[in-house]
């Protein structure tokens, strides 16, 4: 049973589930601000080809926040670090790794740490940079990240800043720490701070160069958190990607247009691995 | 119906999942300036400030797909001026003639958003001081630290250098044993040829052994010298204190320098005006002496003068001084601080004879019995070096 118990430690940590019938694992992850459970109309049309890995990341969903580490988290790199934990502990080779938003770069970390356990990575609205660094054009100015921190602060501020640390602590009453995690992904205003900052404040540009795994970039339209240009500029620095123009709107096309963003998954799976 | 929508106190605003408006109140639109045409078919975020664009495709749009519904949530929204105007937002998703949309009502929380950036504020205050307190804290305790590290340090250093003090006296105490024993069988075996017993001896011969008789003294002396220095800085040195009269001590020593005194022609003279009498060990205080009256001989031209007097000390009271000032070639001033350290010889340009070590000896042995030995000296005109004493009674 040791390595249960150690099967555990990662298992509880990330909150992994895996589901599905097929034997290619399909590793899920999430976006900031979310959890796994952003992947529920996606999961359906994969289940019967793929083992889905589904987790949470330390501090989002039913993560457990006691393995949270605010110097490893500080960087993206700490995040790439649990992908490669999860895939370690269920053995994972060959993976599809779908990435949302910041998952990307996440995934395209983990994935030149260890290229040999990816088969290709799809991201979908992956950005490098949010904050303009011209010529280069990332969509925000440092201010407006300012303003989102603003704007998350006051919504954690009644329960979750003043409240949420006592509620938290008060073990005899678990029932109002779920209801927290229902209203938001992350249960943690300091941690989602922290993530957010790790984040939008991340310059990981140079880190897409020597990228080995073959890509496919899912660029929706009118987004306004990876916009057209960064998608081009994603496209352009790997030479084996694939980009792909949405009908879908906004920045979540998972959750407001999943069916295009199905289509879209399955007709990239469908083409040979590239080169 | 409809009319009660435009109508009721709150901002409501239904958007499709393509993000975009497709109706809106009258009461929002007159709360934040726009025409209907202005924003009915652009992207709800199009009215917001940027943060909450943000915060709207990562944490409300997210939570309105998965949950259907999401409640009280902040957003700032941007005004056809320009300002942001914070609303509490209550949306549900439903299915509307065959397509989802995200229904919101909005209410302003302007009144509600100073008293939340007050509290924010106060909390950041709150956190900033306790950051600082922290770090002050840790200051205080690295400071500790390296206190405490130098204290080590400290100690080290001064066991290390006790450690060679030591080293050094015992070197010098074997060493000097080892040279004083080859050094005494020279002087014997010269005398003794001197004296012929081993036969007739010439006036060359004698000469020769002259010179060597006179170099084992010298270096004989040389070698007492060191081992005296470090037997008294070992403290090893015995003192017998008494009584002791200061004019018995010049009479008694004054009369050993007189034959070179006159050989070079230089006058003295004792200047004591009252009968002293000092505690101090008689015989290491003539060794004193006799070591200033002889440096004063060497270093006085010929037509000088040396003179000895004893007074009372104007610094301390119930302390008597014994001066042996001359008219000699004097030190300078930053001289004055080595001429008493180990193996200085201040004028060793002079050739003159000794070890280096009569000052230092002399003042080691002043200190060792409760008096010191000091210099005052103007180069050209002269020295006057001073022993102060204990005095036990001044009639």
């Amino acid at each position: 049973m040791a390595l249960g118990d150690e099967v555990t430690d990662i298992i509880k940590r990330n909150n992994v589930h895996v589901v599905g019938n097929g034997s290619q694992p399909m590793l899920l992850a999430h976006g900031f601000g979310c959890d796994q459970n952003m992947w529920r109309f996606i999961v359906p049309a994969f289940e019967d080809d793929y083992r889905i890995v589904l987790f949470d990341y330390v501090g989002s969903g039913k993560s457990d926040l006691n393995d949270y580490d605010a110097e490893k988290y500080s960087t993206l790199g700490g995040y790439a670090d649990d992908v490669l934990d999860v895939i370690h502990e269920l053995d994972l080779h060959d993976v599809v790794f779908v990435g949302h938003s910041v998952s990307s770069m996440i995934g395209v970390l983990a994935a030149k740490r260890e290229p040999d356990r990816f088969e290709r990575l799809i991201m979908i609205g992956p950005s490098p940079r949010y904050i303009n660094d011209p010529p280069y054009v990332g969509g925000f100015e440092r201010s407006d990240i300012e303003g989102l921190l603003e704007t998350m602060e006051k919504n954690y501020i009644g329960w979750a800043n003043f409240l949420g640390p006592v509620v938290m602590q008060n073990s005899d009453r678990p029932e109002l720490a779920a209801e927290l995690t229902e209203s938001f992904c992350s249960t943690d205003p300091v941690i989602a701070r922290r993530f957010a900052e790790a984040t939008f404040l991340a310059d990981n540009r140079t880190d897409l160069a020597g990228l080995q795994v073959p890509s496919l970039i899912l660029q929706c339209s009118d987004d306004l958190i990876a916009p057209r240009a960064v998608g081009d500029f994603v496209h352009g620095s790997l030479p084996q990607s694939t980009f792909q123009q949405m009908q879908a709107t906004g920045h979540c096309p998972h959750l407001s247009h999943p069916d295009e963003t199905i289509e879209l998954m399955r007709a990239y799976l469908r083409s040979p691995v590239p080169a | 119906m409809d009319e009660l929508i435009e109508q009721i106190p709150c901002g409501f605003l239904s958007f499709a999942d393509d993000g975009k408006i497709e109706r809106v109140n009258a009461r929002l639109l007159e709360r934040l300036g726009y025409q209907r045409s202005e924003v009915e078919g652009k992207p709800f975020e199009s009215i917001m400030n940027v943060g909450s664009r943000i915060f709207y495709q990562t944490h409300l749009f997210p939570l309105l797909a998965m949950q259907g519904r999401a409640d009280e949530i902040f957003i700032l929204l941007r005004a056809s001026d320009g300002s942001d105007i914070g609303f509490l937002v209550n949306a549900v998703r439903h299915e509307r003639n065959g397509h989802k949309v995200n229904d919101c009502a909005l209410m302003r929380v302007e009144e509600r958003r100073k008293f939340e950036d007050a509290l924010v504020r106060a909390k950041k205050a709150a956190e900033a001081a306790q950051a600082e307190l922290e770090i002050a804290n840790r200051r205080y305790e690295e400071q500790a630290v390296e206190l405490e590290l130098q204290q080590e340090e400290l100690e080290a250093a001064r066991a290390t250098a006790e450690e060679a003090n030591k080293a050094k006296s015992k070197f010098l105490a074997v060493m000097s044993h080892e040279l004083r024993t080859p050094l005494n069988a020279i002087g014997g075996y010269t005398q003794l040829i001197e004296m012929g017993v081993h036969g007739p001896v010439t006036d060359d011969q004698l000469k020769a052994l002259d010179r060597i008789s006179r170099g084992q003294k010298h270096l004989l002396r040389l070698i007492n010298d060191v081992l005296n220095l470090s037997r008294i800085e070992s403290g090893r040195e015995e003192y017998r204190i008494t009584e002791v009269p200061l004019r018995e001590v010049v009479s008694a020593v004054l009369p050993m320098v007189e034959p070179q005194v006159a050989a070079k022609g230089i006058t003295s003279r004792t200047v004591i005006d009252r009968p002293y009498v000092v505690r101090s060990d008689r015989e290491k205080l003539e060794q004193i002496v006799l070591n200033l009256l002889t440096n004063a001989t060497k270093f006085t031209p010929a037509g000088g003068g040396i003179t000895v007097r004893v007074r009372q000390d104007v610094e301390r009271e119930r302390h008597i001084c014994l001066d042996v000032e001359d008219t000699g070639i004097g030190i300078s001033a930053e001289k004055q601080r080595d001429v008493f350290e180990p193996f200085v010889q201040v004028h060793a340009d002079q050739k003159q004879e000794g070890s280096g070590l009569g000052l230092a000896i002399s003042r080691e042995l002043a200190r060792g019995m409760d008096a010191d030995l000091t210099v005052r000296s103007e180069p050209g005109k002269g020295s006057v070096f001073t022993v102060t004493l204990p005095v036990v009674s001044s009639p």
